[in-house]
């Protein structure tokens, strides 16, 4: 797994933090609310409770003053009169709890009134039968009806309470069954948000989990390829600059202090320490290179000296390119500088080669120009001597002394036949080589324009098929059609008219290992069929060798060059050539030459 | 240009005070006898404008020779090479054997040799043209075979038709490159 | 009158060989004027000189010290006067390259030196028999080559 998934796991880990705490919050809310109805039930039953308490004492504060009144009218003793009073005050009493208790009631508060304005009605009818009590006479009948009165309302009271009572215990009841019913609920809801919590807790660990060994396993790979790197650095003597533009601070590999000769990061990773390690007249190209890449923002390789340490000269090769992050702001460059002293060098003995073998090529070419004049010269004075001298002293000179002006002229006739061949293969030698696109129809015809006095006297036939036009040296391959077809007419049996058929196709390099080798796709095969004198197939490699011959020199003249110059010059086109030869039945000579 | 050509001749002969006639195309007649040195001075006037004294009446005959055997290359007539003696006794009224000897004396080269070089002279032309293929050239000058034209032409020229005709076009090209080059050396004189 | 000696020139710096070039046109048959000159350099100042009755043909080596024989051809072929005069190589080598080169920047003819006097002599009689009919028979110049 690369960073980039790491980091969008960083992303998802996130989301779900974050979605959990809002449903924990969620979950907390509910739960509290729930836990506060759940502390207030028990007040409310306990106030419940102090309502009927409070009404009870009620009623017994009002019968407590019936009786204390009782007691009077019957004794006329003013003792009993004090629970009468006291009443009074506590039925007042009664009255403001109980108005506090019943506050959130709006029906209660209604009652309660109404009790009130009953509970002072009795206490007035009270007043009244005290009264009439007290003043002697005794109203009998007034007292009677008051009595009654007062019964009747202490009925109603009573009544009144009742309906109090009645209805408190139904709020009550109403309290108890939602107590109840939260009670059953809290339980619930608790394991709920228990589960899920354990839920996210899993979720979070799995994930966490799965991204760090994510992460131990990119660690590892990233230390492996950190390793490797700084292996790859020493084996390949290279190092790695990194250089944060935004910050301008640079870090060296290691490998760039080893390079250097120094311990790793044993000084200040700055161009100025660099730049100490510098060949003083390279200094330059190192500073005016850095300066331009942060210009231009683009690097270029430079070559430059490097003094190390213990003070010996390096070759050094760097180059560098900027990297920006996803959003093209910040910058940084990376660096490879390169030890090439190693290649260096033997680049410089490469070259040194390479002016030598020039210097030996134009010096075989100037041996050339040697042996095509300054040599031939002397010999063909030589032979206009002679042949000056056997036309001229022939009637003046022995007989033996002709026969050995022969001979010398034969000698002479031979070697320069020799210089004039090797001439003309080491031609196909030259250095300048001027590629032409060339009509090999024409080129043929030209060859065959060439042979015509040969062909005109063998009676030879030919048959051709259209040839192409490619990229050749002209003279050359004019030279090797001449070449090829002249063998054919020499070596063509006697008596017997020569055919020649020449044929051309496009082939594949592949089945041919001596063109696999060329980078090149496609050939241009063309073959030259005679029915002459063919060969032993065994000397089908040795016929393009120098000098080499089958046939008697008397017979058939020569010098055995002319397949050599067709071998070359095949080289020369990045082709190749080959014989195949039946004694008695004819030969095939096949060349290849790049499309 | 005859009649330019008889005018000057008219003023050269007579500032050498000479008694002559001209009686048709190429021929003056003088009427008196004429000493070498007359001759030579006559020439050296002529020369100056590209007349050329042939001597009469010898030179009229070869003239004549040449005249035939050109009609005979560069019109159709494609006679076969036996015939050709008989055609130009009859066409100067000499004998085959006298002319024949006339000409060699005269020309350095035989009358045969000279049919040939015109031959090829014509095929050079054809060739130059490049209207026809070097098979139809032969056919044209009444070769027997490719072969045999091209050997002839390799015999007189030292050089295949193709080869021939590659020169003449890259000297071409090489002249034209150069008064190229030369018009614009001038201007960076200027 | 009509067979005034041929006017030949030779430029060579061998000095056989201008021998050899004497001997053989002695012994044809044709009348020749023969003029040798040794150089590339003195063949120049001769042409240029205002006495010289040109040549009729002229034959040049191209292997001369100084001044080579392709120098001397790129310079007379530059030269008014001297253009139309017919110039024969007479030369050692001869590579087809070579004979095209010197074909293409004006030589008429191409002579491989041969290597016994028969045959120069036979080569020379040809050339001047050849260059005798260019040069009376009205045969056009720009297509006169002949390489020996």
């Amino acid at each position: 797994m690369n960073l980039r998934t790491i980091i969008r796991s960083s992303y998802i880990l996130k989301s779900i933090f974050v979605i959990s705490v809002f449903i924990l919050i969620f979950i907390s809310g509910v739960s509290y609310k729930h836990s506060t109805a759940l502390s207030e039930s028990p007040e409310l039953l306990n106030k419940s409770y102090n309502i009927q308490i409070q009404l009870e004492k009620l009623l017994s504060n009002v019968k407590d003053a019936e009786t204390g009144q009782r007691g009077f009218i019957i004794t006329g003793d003013s003792a009993f009169l004090h629970p009468y009073y006291s009443a009074h005050a506590s039925v007042q009493r009664s009255f403001i709890v109980l108005k506090h208790l019943t506050a959130d009631h709006q029906k209660q508060q209604a009652n309660l009134d109404s009790l009130v304005h009953l509970i002072n009605l009795r206490f007035n009818y009270l007043d009244i039968s005290l009264k009439t009590a007290s003043v002697l006479p005794v109203n009998k009948d007034q007292l009677e009806k008051n009595m009654y009165r007062g019964e009747n309302i202490m009925n109603k009271i009573r009544f009144q309470i009742d309906i109090m009572n009645e209805l408190e215990t139904g709020y009550f009841k109403d309290h108890q069954e939602k107590y109840s019913h939260e009670l059953y609920f809290t339980p619930i809801i608790t394991f709920i948000i228990l589960f899920f919590s354990l839920v996210i807790f899993i979720v979070s660990f799995i994930k966490i989990n799965n991204d760090l060994f994510v992460l131990k396993k990119s660690n590892e790979e990233l230390l492996i390829k950190t390793e490797s790197i700084k292996h790859a650095e020493v084996i390949g003597e290279f190092c790695i600059t990194l250089w944060d533009m935004d910050s301008n601070s640079i870090s060296y590999s290691d490998n760039l202090y080893r390079l250097l000769g120094c311990e790793p990061q044993s000084f200040e990773p700055t161009i100025e320490n660099f730049l100490q390690f510098v060949h003083p007249d390279d200094r330059n190209i190192v500073k005016t290179g850095a300066e331009k890449a942060i210009q231009e923002s683009k690097t270029y390789a430079r070559f430059y000296r490097i003094i190390r340490k213990d003070g010996e000269l390096r070759y050094f090769r760097s180059i560098g390119k900027f990297i920006s992050d996803d959003n093209n702001k910040s910058k940084t460059h990376i660096g490879i500088i390169k030890d090439i002293t190693q290649m260096h060098l033997i680049n410089i003995k490469l070259e040194e080669k390479n002016r030598e073998l020039e210097q030996s090529i134009s010096e075989l070419e100037s041996f050339n120009r040697v042996a095509s004049h300054d040599l031939q010269e002397p010999l063909r004075k030589i032979q206009t001597f002679i042949s000056r001298i056997s036309e001229k002293e022939s009637l003046t000179m022995s007989e033996a002394g002709m026969e050995y002006f022969e001979k010398i002229l034969t000698s002479v006739n031979q070697m320069r036949t020799l210089i004039d061949d090797l001439l003309l293969f080491s031609r196909t030698y030259k250095a300048e080589k001027v590629f032409e696109t060339t009509d090999l129809n024409l080129l043929l015809e030209n060859a065959l324009q060439e042979l015509s006095q040969e062909i005109e006297e063998k009676n030879a036939a030919f048959t051709t098929v259209q040839l192409p036009v490619i990229n050749v040296i002209p003279f050359q391959i004019l030279q090797l059609f001449t070449n090829l077809i002249s063998n054919s007419l020499k070596y063509c049996k006697p008596g017997i008219a020569p055919v020649i058929r020449i044929d051309c196709e496009i082939v594949m390099p592949n089945g041919y290992p001596a063109l696999e080798m060329n980078n090149q796709t496609r050939y241009y095969k063309i073959s030259i069929t005679d029915n002459g004198l063919g060969f032993e197939q065994k000397y089908a490699e040795s016929i393009f060798l120098l000098f080499h011959r089958l046939h008697n020199k008397t017979e058939y003249p020569g010098s055995g060059i002319g397949l050599s110059i067709c071998k070359k010059i095949v080289e020369n086109h990045n082709g190749f050539i080959t014989a195949e030869g039946k004694p008695d039945i004819g030969s095939v000579f096949t060349f290849f030459l790049p499309e | 240009m005859q009649t330019a050509c008889k005018i000057i001749l008219q003023q050269q002969l007579d500032k050498l005070k000479l008694d002559y006639s001209i009686p048709g195309f190429n021929e003056v007649e003088i009427n008196e006898p004429i000493t070498s040195n007359r001759l030579i001075q006559m020439n050296t006037f002529l020369n100056n404008y590209g007349i050329e004294i042939l001597d009469a009446p010898k030179s009229v005959l070869i003239q004549k020779i040449k005249d035939a055997i050109i009609e005979m290359v560069y019109t159709e007539k494609k006679l076969p090479i036996f015939k050709i003696s008989t055609y130009l006794a009859e066409k100067v009224d000499h004998s085959y054997g006298y002319i024949s000897a006339l000409f060699s004396e005269v020309t350095y080269t035989s009358i045969e040799n000279f049919i040939i070089i015109q031959k090829i002279e014509r095929a050079k032309q054809l060739i130059i043209m490049d209207d026809l293929t070097i098979t139809e050239i032969g056919w044209e000058l009444n070769y027997s075979s490719v072969a045999h034209f091209c050997t002839q032409f390799k015999n007189i020229t030292g050089l295949t038709p193709t080869t021939f005709h590659r020169i003449i076009n890259k000297r071409r090209n090489a002249a034209m490159n150069g008064s190229k080059q030369n018009t614009k050396s001038d201007v960076g004189l200027k | 009158m009509q067979n005034e000696p041929v006017r030949v020139l030779l430029a060579d710096d061998d000095e056989d060989d201008r021998l050899f070039f004497k001997e053989a046109f002695d012994e044809i048959k044709i009348k020749t004027s023969v003029n040798l000159v040794n150089n590339g350099v003195e063949l120049m100042k001769y042409l240029t000189q205002k006495s010289t009755q040109l040549p009729h043909i002229l034959f040049l080596d191209l292997n001369m010290p100084l001044k080579s024989g392709m120098d001397c051809l790129l310079e007379i072929k530059n030269i008014e006067h001297l253009k139309n005069i017919p110039v024969a190589i007479y030369s050692t080598s001869a590579s087809e390259e070579d004979i095209e080169e010197t074909f293409v920047q004006g030589a008429n003819i191409y002579i491989k030196k041969p290597s016994d006097f028969r045959t120069l002599r036979k080569v020379l009689e040809e050339v001047i028999t050849i260059n005798w009919q260019y040069h009376t028979s009205g045969l056009i110049r720009e297509n006169f080559l002949l390489s020996i």
